[in-house]
């Protein structure tokens, strides 16, 4: 069943998604297992799409229906919880408000089975230290559609450094004008220019 | 006045031509004199010449900056601009909710727009229905009907007409006056304005996450509604075209690359209207400057069946420019692409490396505008604009060239 699963949500079937896993928890099986069939047919999407088969609106489709999903097998979770693989602060940084590329990047890492503590827009380096402070995390992403956003996120890096927590803390950026310069002028460690680089460097790193 | 004999001013001293007989060769697959620039410029204007942001809404500010620019980074052919004096107006090129400096942000931010619904789903009947019922009015009718979503002050029905008809107006009429300005500097005007194509519409008023749903589940209603616009948009940018005097017209197609559709979807979804308006304006005289943010590798191929000679590609930097040239440049003008992060983090080394190559390999046999892609990064170098706009005349003469078939 497994198996079968994970195809039809890497089939965007979300009928047919929604009514398998009805199913499965009718008939008892561990929601768990549920869920680890599901992401396993989420990371099916993101070769897909890394492939260039896929695009962006079948990714935000892929996510749609995960997170309808999710809602089914949630309540039967009673408190417990799907191993993380690993833990990463996101936000978009101080004066940029663009969202839409981090929300999709976000959603792709908790459906590959991260949990992503989302900071919002327009946040401040202090922010982004005092997340990863609070939860430790090892993976920090900068997301900024603007020019104007490369120096918030240098200043962001930066806080970390003064933080004392850069050495543990890995930085990644991206968004529309991103590349490997802006990386070099902000001093974060990588940049991705899509959700499929990100969850790569997710693996990498967190 | 806009018609009557004008002289024939020469931007620079090398100069055969004129910025317009430049620009209009380029366009027609010609070789001109040599390559024409034209930058995107709008928040760097600010930024150069020490205003905030917010300032830019006052005309006189606005001009005096873009002035400055202009003469003093070494000119451009072609004045490309997004000026717009009432926020309010900027929803009928992008149906979007729209956060401005000095109003909703600090008056330095820039212009941040929001994914909101401005288009329910019951809208694309509406417009089938519109369409049905006055064929050419179908654009003021449809964003009397998004506008008053967005601006609560703007109002519906005939509030809608009484509040923007004469800001509408005025507006005109200011760039009437600004275009004949920059006509006298020895520049021209790249387009009438700046709008967008259906499908494009669509996807900004609709917001991405509902619009990925719009597109699974009914396809060909929004196939249909594009379509059934064509008419009425190509209406009103007759009618833009006449009253501003200039024959081109920026379109933006940025919600239909790489990035966020298949190429199947552009194929059948956007391409299909795009191609349509395309045409009906070629027949005008008008040509389209299609303003193609993010990745268009794949779409390449399609955009040849537009009519050659009539459109212009304009590229910001993602897409392979010098692969486009290869497979679109014998029906296309290119325009680009010389990136933001170049601009703002590069040397003016770099930038002239870059678009030294631009004009050799995209430049080659003209066909060629140099641009920013998108708007120039507020940000910017102002040595880095420098080394840009000069590199036309540093390495963009051609020889031989005067207008004549590449």
């Amino acid at each position: 069943m497994g198996e079968e699963l994970g195809k039809l949500i890497a089939e965007l079937d979300e009928e047919s998604t929604l009514r398998a896993v009805r199913e499965e928890l009718d008939k008892g099986t561990d929601p768990l297992e549920v869920l680890a069939d599901l992401q396993k047919g989420m990371a099916l999407v993101g070769e897909r799409f890394e492939a260039g088969e896929y695009f962006l609106p079948d990714l935000i489709m892929s996510g749609e229906i995960f997170k309808g999903a999710v809602a089914l097998i949630e309540p039967l979770l009673s408190g417990r919880e799907a191993k993380s693989k690993g833990t990463i602060v996101m936000g978009t940084v101080k004066g940029d408000v663009h969202d839409i590329g981090k929300n999709i990047v976000i959603t792709m890492l908790r459906c590959n089975g991260y949990e992503v503590h989302d900071l919002g827009v327009d946040q401040p380096p202090r922010a982004f230290v005092e997340k990863a402070r609070e939860t430790g995390a090892p993976l920090v992403g900068l997301s900024g559609l603007l020019t104007i956003a490369f120096d918030s996120m240098k200043e962001t890096v930066q806080a970390f450094a003064d933080a004392g927590l850069r050495d543990r803390v890995k930085i990644i950026i991206g968004g529309g004008p991103v590349n490997q310069t802006v990386v070099e002028y902000t001093g974060a460690d990588a940049w991705g220019r899509d959700p499929g680089e990100a969850l790569r460097l997710a693996e990498r790193f967190a | 006045m806009l018609t009557g004999i004008r002289e024939r001013k020469m931007l620079h001293p090398g100069d055969t031509m004129t910025a317009e007989e430049r620009l209009r060769a380029a366009i027609c697959l010609q070789m001109p004199d040599r390559v024409p620039s034209a930058p995107l410029i709008y928040y760097f204007a600010a930024e150069y010449a020490g205003m905030s942001n917010h300032d830019l809404y006052d005309p006189a500010k606005y001009n005096a900056a873009m002035r400055r620019v202009f003469e003093e980074l070494g000119g451009f052919d072609a004045y490309n601009w997004l000026n717009v004096y009432y926020p309010q107006l900027i929803a009928f090129s992008m149906p979007m909710r729209v956060l401005e400096p000095g109003y909703d942000l600090p008056p330095d931010s820039i212009r941040q727009f929001l994914e909101e619904e401005v288009m329910e789903i019951g809208d694309y009947d509406w417009i089938l229905k519109i369409c049905r019922r006055f064929p050419l009015l179908a654009y003021p009718r449809l964003f009397s009907r998004w506008i008053p979503r967005i601006w609560e002050e703007v109002g519906e029905g005939w509030r809608f007409y009484a509040y923007l008809v004469p800001r509408l107006q005025t507006t005109l009429l200011r760039w009437r006056w600004e275009f004949s300005r920059w006509r006298k500097r020895g520049a021209t005007v790249l387009s009438a304005c700046l709008l967008e194509a259906p499908f494009d519409n669509f996807s900004m008023a609709r917001g991405l996450m509902r619009f990925a749903r719009d597109m699974r589940s009914i396809p060909e209603k929004i196939e249909r509604a594009a379509d059934a616009l064509v008419e009425s948009y190509a209406f009103s940018i007759k009618w833009l075209c006449l009253y501003t005097g200039v024959k081109r017209i920026c379109l933006a197609v940025h919600r239909s690359s790489n990035d966020f559709i298949s190429p199947a979807d552009f194929r059948k979804l956007s391409f299909p209207s795009l191609k349509r308006l395309v045409e009906l304006l070629a027949a005008e005289g008008i040509a389209s400057v299609l303003h193609l943010d993010g990745n268009w590798d794949r779409n390449l191929e399609i955009l040849r069946e537009l009519p050659a000679g009539h459109v212009v590609a304009e590229f910001d930097g993602t897409t392979d420019i010098f692969k486009a040239k290869e497979v679109i440049g014998d029906r296309i003008c290119i325009y680009g692409d010389v990136p933001a992060n170049l601009l703002a983090l590069g040397s003016p080394a770099e930038v002239d490396e870059y678009c030294h190559r631009l004009i050799e390999e995209v430049g080659r046999g003209g066909g060629f505008i140099l641009g920013t892609g998108c708007e120039l990064a507020p940000n910017a170098k102002p040595e880095n604009v420098r080394a840009m706009l000069e590199s036309v005349t540093r390495y963009g003469y051609y020889r031989g060239g005067s207008g004549r078939a590449a």
